[in-house]
């Protein structure tokens, strides 16, 4: 059934600072203190199916866990085929090929180079089996993927639509430094998510020429997280208790912007 | 389109008619140390695409050339919008980056969107530049975003497609997981043993119905997708994912099953997709899934990944411009397990209406268009 609009009823974020926006430093930058990447532990999640997963794909589940444990939801909220699944990074699958590069991995971890095993993951993990959408980029993707995920559910395609994305540089730090001139540091590891439901919010971009406040409060907090900027961004808005949020993403040039109706956070008892 | 049987339209087209065969001993990076060193290698590009560093950026570049001769981009630059399916990227460029110190071009040149932006660029598009990689489902993904940024008015004209490269990074995995053959690539043949890997690019450009001009090849009515939740490299065992990226197509496009009378399938010729995918579509087609040709042109050009459903996507409006079924190169002797009308031997003499497109790929990913030629 077609929806009049969308909004943002959830929010997961995981960054090489910590869990949630309480653990952003005041300033980035400062912090980092000349460091170049700062880390993110790989999850410590159990299972046999995990055994072969890359760090990039166990950090994709555990941002979707965050999601649900830090909205009250369970995780059949999200099962099936009517949730659909964005995922948008700029640079996660550098690491498994690297490896793969550097003839150190086995035969099975081939597939594991693909930017869609990520997701694929995922999905195994959450039993997501709806509209599925896979763009790579830096923030102004995740806004191309938010307005997908926002006109998926405005069409009736799905109910739900979980927009994640994983972004992870210390395995490919080297390469990261010499195109430091591009992209400033510290580059933060990042793996953040939103899941868009019916709401009051038009899916449309937002006429935006330069980096909405937003943007620039997650950059300065959080430093570079690429595709998890957006997301990070729709973060801070709700814990801020921001009912709506104009969120934008610069990457190559181009700013793309989106405004979204936020869902309030659920009282913590 | 830059293909192993040709460098335009009409070389592709006519290749893929007279069932030329676009495999061959890959001579760009050495193969020696694998079980198998045939693919769909594109010998020669145009001069223009080689001023591009990346292969990738040029097989794009060199698929756009032959587009801007036949369309005009008539619309305001911040209008137009840019949308590639690729499964590889830059891929090759980050194998060179960690090989030499080219400074860091070298290095941003191995993300994935790079060879997008940088065709962007040089085709003077400001709008939206997006790159999809679900893996071989990009390119049909690719063509139904593009769409849907002209359906919700975001831009007036949108190139989209998909490309990927022949290189020893893919070749070299495809080769450790025992997917290549080391006979001829046979989908749906009794024999199949496996793929060969090929590479290429397809761009088309789209535009909303009523601002259309000149020729135009057909319609994009409906595009769907899925995700298997399965397993990540080998599609679901019932193809469910696969169903339900069909339903979703027809349903985007108000289109009935029985109103489709050509499939162009993934048929990669691996023995568990062209089985899977075969029960897929008979299960859609119903009692209609003997007498609708299906066909695949991976025997004829290799499996070219990102570029695949792109290359088929427009296969299936020339079909139905021209009035002729491309044969599926390479399939002989049917397959009990694989038991539909797969147009062996030559191409046939029919013109179809309405077409279905089919993808999947690592990752869990399904992919289907639903065409219409331009009658």
């Amino acid at each position: 059934m077609k929806q009049p609009g969308v909004r943002v009823e959830a929010v997961g974020l995981l960054t090489g600072w910590g869990p949630g926006v309480e653990a952003l430093p005041a300033e980035a930058r400062t912090a980092a203190a000349e460091r170049a990447v700062i880390p993110l532990a790989r999850p410590a999640l159990d299972g046999e199916r995990f055994r072969r997963a890359t760090r990039e794909c166990l950090l994709g589940v555990a941002a979707v866990q965050a999601m649900l444990e830090d909205a009250g939801l369970t995780r059949d909220t999200i099962r099936g085929e009517r949730t659909a699944l964005v995922f948008v990074t700029a640079a996660a699958y550098g690491a498994s090929n690297v490896e793969w590069l550097a003839g150190q991995a086995g035969t099975l971890h081939f597939p594991y180079t693909a930017p869609s095993v990520l997701p694929g993951e995922v999905a195994i993990e959450f039993g997501l089996t709806g509209p599925y959408v896979i763009l790579i980029g830096g923030p102004a993707a995740t806004v191309d993927g938010l307005w997908q995920a926002g006109r998926l559910v405005a069409d009736g395609q799905c109910d739900r639509a979980l927009v994640l994305a994983v972004e992870t540089f210390q395995e490919c730090a080297a390469l990261w430094t010499r195109a430091r001139w591009t992209l400033p540091q510290p580059l933060v590891e990042a793996t953040a998510c939103a899941l868009i439901g019916p709401g009051d919010s038009p899916v449309t971009y937002a006429p935006l020429a330069e980096a909405s406040s937003l943007a620039r409060a997650v950059e300065r907090r959080a430093g570079r997280t690429l595709a998890c900027a957006p997301l990070a961004a729709l973060a801070l808005a709700r814990a801020a208790g921001s009912a709506r949020a104009v969120v934008s993403g610069t990457w190559r040039g181009r700013t793309a912007a989106i405004e979204l109706a936020i869902a309030a956070q659920p009282a913590r008892v | 389109m830059a293909t192993p049987v040709g460098l335009d339209l009409d070389a592709f087209w006519s290749g893929l008619l007279a069932g030329a065969d676009g495999l061959s001993a890959v001579e760009r990076f050495p193969t020696a140390d694998l079980r198998v060193g045939r693919g769909g290698e594109i010998k020669k590009l145009p001069p223009a695409a080689l001023a591009f560093r990346s292969r990738a950026a040029a097989l794009l570049a060199a698929a756009a050339l032959d587009l801007t001769t036949r369309a005009q981009l008539e619309a305001a630059p911040e209008r137009i919008g840019l949308v590639v399916g690729t499964a590889l990227g830059g891929v090759e460029e980050l194998d060179h980056a960690l090989s030499d110190d080219d400074g860091a071009r070298r290095a941003l040149d191995g993300l994935y969107d790079s060879p997008a932006h940088a065709v962007a660029a040089w085709l003077g598009v400001r709008g939206p530049v997006l790159t999809v990689s679900s893996a071989c489902a990009s390119g049909a993904t690719a063509l139904g975003l593009g769409a849907d940024l002209l359906r919700e008015d975001a831009v007036d004209l949108v190139v989209a497609g998909g490309y990927d490269t022949l290189c020893r990074f893919v070749m070299r995995g495809f080769d450790a997981l025992r997917s290549l053959t080391r006979d001829r690539v046979r989908p749906f043949d009794r024999r199949r043993t496996g793929l060969l890997l090929g590479e290429g690019a397809g761009l088309v450009l789209l535009a909303r119905e009523r601002d259309a001009r000149g020729p135009r090849l057909g319609r994009l009515l409906g595009h769907g997708s899925a995700s298997d939740a399965s397993h990540i490299a080998a599609p679901d065992a019932e193809g469910r994912g696969l169903e339900a990226a069909i339903r979703a197509a027809l349903a985007a496009g108000d289109v009935d099953i029985g109103d489709i009378d050509f499939v162009s399938a993934h048929g990669t010729g691996t023995v568990l997709n062209d089985r899977i995918e075969t029960a897929v579509l008979r299960r859609m087609l119903g009692a209609r899934a003997s007498v609708v040709p299906v066909n695949s042109i991976k025997g004829a050009l290799g499996h070219t990944m990102g570029a695949a459903a792109t290359l088929e996507a427009v296969m299936c409006l020339l079909a139905a411009r021209d009035g002729w079924i491309p044969p599926t190169v390479g399939f002989e002797e049917p397959d009990p397990a694989c038991d539909l009308d797969y147009v062996p031997g030559a191409c046939r003499a029919i013109r179809p209406r309405r077409m279905l497109s089919t993808s999947l790929g690592f990752g869990g990913c399904n992919a289907a268009l639903v065409l219409e030629g331009a009658a």
